[in-house]
């Protein structure tokens, strides 16, 4: 009895004692399918990722997630990078009272999203119509943002919506025609459109930059004693632009690139060009300081905390929108600047311009 | 030998005994309750394991709170208004109606079942059908099931259908066969009928093995409800659940949890009393 004792005891120690001594600091990206986040997928098959980590003396794995287990690995701590978009970022991490650090500002959509409808109705038709989307993500945030831009903010309550997981929403709105609408993204929505009848009504190229799509890190990571998390940032940044100048080549190359990201995703090269169509990708790291160093970057946040807060995204204990703080690269911050939880910083993807990594 | 701790003869105390029964379950809550509180020293707004005092929050504005899609209640409603109106009274009935629809639909599962294992001809037409589909996985049939019976109640009590009746069919089937041959055999020349021997000589006895069969399938009946809310729906338990994992909100999800657990107890625990009552004779599981 004590040995069995003792055996699941020197086990149980195993399994705790994680880090082994000595080796070189290891770091975990996460990533999901999406056409700004599946460049993740060729950094690692290419060795491109390796190189950048063995430059600065670090590992860095990287690992494919479903999108919402990706996030709860993420405030979990059990990945130190992840892949998400800013509303996630926001909602998920940084109102759960883990600071997290956006290090690489990727791309926006720029069309990805959309709500599309059946037999030519219109938004003032919606109210009373069902409508299909995944609750209390960027696609209910795109209806709020179509409904107050149409001037009808007020009848958004009127509009039943259902819940619907995203890997059943095609076919359930295929199959269905009691429902007159959806709300979803791509590659989803192309596959929707094919069908006769059906049109797209507001996408997100209708609030450009709303929906960025980013690579964050824990912000304790990033602020490790012995600098590792610093390194971590810059093998980040260092790869991921590398990354994007290949796939921007002009000439045959870059196609090479994009069939193998799209390999990625089980994708063909025609479908993930028809998804980059749609996603503004900020290929230069000067494109993408510009972006993130504008003052539009705050107004455009300013409508996804105050969306956020409204449906109660930032917890239920969570009293004022200010809150959940978040801060600027030229150190100003929205809500209280003492509860910073989401920090953009440019410093990594300056250095990348600069060609100082 | 003596009466060693381990062996089959030994005799726990009362007290013995019932301390031990209770043991995993003070280690379990001990060991959540150590994890919160090492999670909340490193990170006092942690949501992913709530301490005791936010699930209650969370319990309370679910109980008392009129859910978030409702209108606002007038001043002065009463108690039983306010738990009418609240999010987890709406929520247990939106899934206790579709779970009762579902089981409603089961018991005529028996009588089919019932069918196939006394007359040759139903068997031949239905079972080899039966044996097949039970090894379907109802839940990668889903685009069929919407486009067959839409994105409403139809299709998730249609997913309960037809993922748990053919165990019902075939358990029902395998229990008809075991009644002894000789019964029947006896009961013609008593002069039944045919269906007074289906259903006063073999229907009766296997009954109770019948409903002990459904009660150990309502973990399955649950399991595809709440597949289907977690796919497509504007209420429920599940559907519930399924929204507020999108922000972390296990403080309201862990008593939810707790909460279903409870309910699917007292469903169980009646079916049990009920057979008891009905089937005094009968003493099995």
């Amino acid at each position: 009895m004590l040995r069995i004792f003792s055996i699941l005891l020197a086990m149980t120690g195993l399994l705790l004692a994680e880090t082994p001594g000595g080796a070189k600091p290891s770091f975990t990206v996460g990533w999901s399918v999406y056409a700004g986040w599946t460049p993740y997928h060729y950094l690692m098959q290419s060795g491109i990722m390796r190189k950048w980590a063995d430059k600065y003396g670090i590992t860095i794995k990287i690992q494919r997630f479903d999108y919402a287990p990706s996030l709860d690995a993420f405030v979990a701590k059990n990945i130190d990078a992840c892949t998400m978009t800013n509303m996630e970022a926001l909602d998920m991490p940084a109102a759960s009272g883990v600071p997290t650090t956006a290090v690489i500002i990727g791309d926006y959509s720029n069309g990805n999203d959309a709500l599309l409808v059946r037999n030519g109705l219109q938004l003032k038709d919606l109210p009373g119509k069902k409508l299909l989307l995944v609750q209390k993500t960027v696609s209910e945030y795109l209806l709020d943002r179509a409904m107050a831009l149409n001037g009808m903010r007020d009848r958004i309550k009127q509009v039943r919506l259902i819940n619907t997981s995203d890997s059943d929403i095609a076919t359930a709105f295929l199959s269905d025609a009691s429902a007159s609408a959806t709300v979803t993204w791509k590659p989803l929505v192309s596959q929707i459109l094919k069908q006769k009848g059906i049109t797209s009504l507001f996408n997100s190229s209708q609030i450009p930059g709303e929906i960025l799509d980013l690579t964050v890190v824990r912000t304790e990571v990033l602020n490790r004693p012995d600098g590792s998390g610093k390194r971590f940032a810059k093998a980040l940044a260092g790869a991921w632009y590398e990354m994007m100048a290949r796939m921007s080549a002009p000439g045959p190359e870059a196609d090479k690139v994009l069939t193998a990201i799209a390999g990625g995703s089980q994708d063909t090269l025609a479908s993930y060009k028809e998804q980059l169509s749609t996603t503004k990708m900020f290929y230069t790291p000067q494109s993408a300081v510009e972006f993130g160093a504008s003052p539009s970057l705050k107004e455009k946040m300013a409508l996804v905390r105050q969306f956020c807060f409204d449906h109660g995204l930032l917890g239920s204990n969570t009293k004022s929108v200010d809150d959940v703080g978040i801060g600027y690269p030229d150190g100003t911050s929205q809500g209280k600047p003492d509860r910073i939880r989401l920090r953009f910083e440019l410093s990594y993807m300056k250095m990348a311009a600069e060609g100082k990594l | 030998m003596s009466a060693g701790v381990f062996a089959i003869h030994a005799k726990p105390t009362r007290q013995t005994a019932l301390m031990l029964s209770w043991f995993l379950f003070a280690a379990g809550i001990s060991l959540y309750f150590y994890t919160s509180a090492a999670r909340h020293r490193e990170n006092p707004e942690d949501r992913v394991t709530p301490t005791i005092a936010q699930m209650a929050h969370g319990m309370h504005d679910a109980v008392l709170r009129p859910a978030e899609d409702d209108e606002p209640l007038p001043d002065g409603a009463s108690f039983l208004e306010t738990v009418r109106h609240s999010m987890l009274w709406k929520d247990t009935r939106a899934t206790g109606l579709r779970f009762f629809y579902s089981m409603a639909l089961l018991f005529p599962a028996v009588l089919v079942g019932l069918h196939m294992g006394l007359f040759p001809y139903v068997g031949a037409f239905l079972l080899r059908f039966v044996l097949f589909f039970d090894k379907i996985i109802a839940l990668s049939l889903l685009p069929i099931l919407f486009i067959a019976f839409g994105i409403d109640e139809l299709s998730k009590i249609m997913l309960i259908v037809i993922g748990v009746t053919p165990t019902i069919l075939l358990d029902t089937f395998n229990l008809t066969r075991a009644v002894p041959g000789e019964q029947v055999v006896k009961a013609f020349t008593l002069g039944a009928s045919d269906f007074d021997v289906a259903y006063r000589v073999v229907l009766k006895q296997i009954w109770p093995r019948v409903l002990n069969s459904i009660r150990l399938n309502l973990k399955a009946i649950m399991l595809f409800l709440f597949a289907g809310e977690m796919i497509a729906s504007t209420d429920g338990l599940a559907y519930r659940i399924a929204l507020l994992r999108r922000h972390m909100g296990m403080d309201v999800i862990i008593p939810y949890v707790l909460w279903v657990a409870l309910l699917l107890f007292l469903v169980d625990f009646s079916m049990r009393w009920i057979n008891r009552k009905l089937h005094p004779w009968f003493h099995e599981a």
